[in-house]
């Protein structure tokens, strides 16, 4: 995310996203409305609650953002590039297809562990956010389609697959997430991982082969 | 679709001029549908209705009440023609089908009834949103019932989750299209929702066959 705050950056040894969320103003303040958002639903939140935990003036707030909306779009815009940039770093470097979702995966599991309340933001909140976060919703699923979509080629159903199969997948991955993150389960979503890759390469490779990728993705995070 | 009561059925109408109170839960469904759930006010309600503001608090506390209401009753409906539909097939894969279709049926041929119990529900807070929750959860059982005289190889390969999982996938494709003011094209969803669904069941190639047949039904 563009920004040119001066807010400087707190020592420490906290995970890269939090650094990066204090470094930033604009970033502090979109992941103070994921909390509230998170905590009451994004209807139910003020720019004062913004404002309050966030820890600066409401004048700063309106320095950044127009409107509580506008800071909600920057907040769902946050949390998605992030997601996916853990995404793009954990599968990057792998040849294989099935491993290479795997890995997205695991990556993708753990931004929602380590940010529940910007996860939620964009997998939840934003369909509850207006057209124009509906409409961003759209377009960053996009991001996770195409990188499914490469699965066809190593199919051997490939060209008779539905057109819709990956917005299904990714869609019932989310919900899966979006349960979890309700009953406050946040602790045990990694270890949904072998359920979610079998679940996700199944319709690509069939039953066994996708239970045996899952089964290896068990190992590869134990190690 | 064979499967479906011939004509429009149209809930609306269904509700109009039985008592007040279901005028005012058709009035909010219509006023929600031109303003949106944030942007209905209880005038646009009673005025849609024709009953006056005083009548409308004599059924309900608050519009968020009114919602719920109507929310409920689309909910109701849907899930019995759903039950309905699915009942009626001998053979599970088939079942999923019919009641596939059904809630593909229902959402396009009312898109006012869709945008309120899929969008809307979302955007009116955290009492509808709990019931919505409930409603997809509900969808469940439906699957689960295929897990029944499955072999041993397949039952390995299903998780606990897989259901869930289904659902949501399903919902999530379905929602996306009334989101855009695409409920028309629900119907054509009904292959790929088949072939997905039945998946993990029947395998790629049989879940196919059975999606294709469903085509092949509809003529």
């Amino acid at each position: 995310m563009a920004s040119n705050s001066t807010t400087r950056p707190l020592p420490g040894r906290e995970p890269l996203a939090r650094e990066f969320v204090t470094r930033h103003q604009k970033a502090r303040i979109v992941n103070a409305l994921a909390e509230e958002a998170s905590r009451r639903g994004y209807k139910a939140v003020s720019v004062a609650d913004v404002v309050r935990r966030a820890g600066i003036s409401r004048s700063t707030f309106y320095d950044n953002f127009s409107s509580k909306e506008e800071c909600f779009l920057a907040a769902q815009d946050f949390a998605m590039s992030a997601a996916l940039e853990r995404v793009v770093d954990a599968a990057g470097e792998i040849e294989e297809w099935p491993e290479r979702v795997a890995a997205g995966l695991a990556g993708f599991l753990r931004y929602v562990v380590d940010e529940p309340a910007l996860a939620r933001t964009c997998m939840v909140e934003a369909l509850a956010g207006g057209p124009a976060s509906v409409q961003y919703y759209e377009e960053s699923l996009q991001a996770f389609v195409s990188l499914f979509k490469v699965g066809r080629d190593v199919s051997p159903y490939g060209e008779e697959l539905p057109e819709t199969l990956e917005e299904a997948i990714i869609g019932g991955v989310f919900w899966i997430l979006y349960q979890r993150l309700l009953l406050g389960e946040v602790d045990r979503i990694e270890e949904l991982l072998p359920e979610l890759v079998e679940f996700a390469l199944t319709p690509y490779l069939g039953s066994g082969a996708a239970r045996q990728v899952a089964v290896a993705s068990i190992n590869k995070l134990a190690s | 679709m064979a499967r479906l009561p011939p004509g429009r059925h149209g809930l609306p109408r269904e509700f109009v001029a039985h008592n007040q109170r279901e005028r005012l839960i058709a009035g909010l469904a219509e006023a929600v549908a031109e303003h949106g759930y944030a942007g209905t006010t209880i005038a646009h309600i009673t005025r849609q209705a024709a009953v006056s503001r005083r009548t409308f608090y004599e059924h309900f506390s608050s519009k968020d009440d009114c919602f719920v209401a109507a929310y409920d009753t689309v909910m109701a409906e849907l899930r019995r023609r759903v039950g309905e539909a699915f009942d009626q097939e001998e053979e599970w894969p088939q079942a999923i089908r019919a009641g596939i279709a059904a809630m593909l049926g229902f959402l396009s041929a009312e898109p006012h009834l869709a945008r309120l119990s899929m969008v809307e529900a979302l955007v009116a807070g955290p009492v509808v949103v709990e019931r919505y929750d409930a409603a997809i959860q509900g969808l469940v059982p439906y699957f689960s019932a295929g897990r029944e005289g499955r072999p041993a190889e397949v039952l390995e390969g299903l998780s606990p989750t897989t259901e869930e999982a289904l659902v949501g996938g399903m919902v999530s494709l379905i929602s996306r299209r009334i989101f855009a003011d695409r409920s028309e094209e629900l119907p054509a969803l009904l292959p790929d929702l088949v072939e997905f669904t039945l998946t993990p069941y029947l395998g790629s190639a049989e879940a196919a066959k059975v999606a294709r047949q469903s085509d092949a039904a509809q003529g």
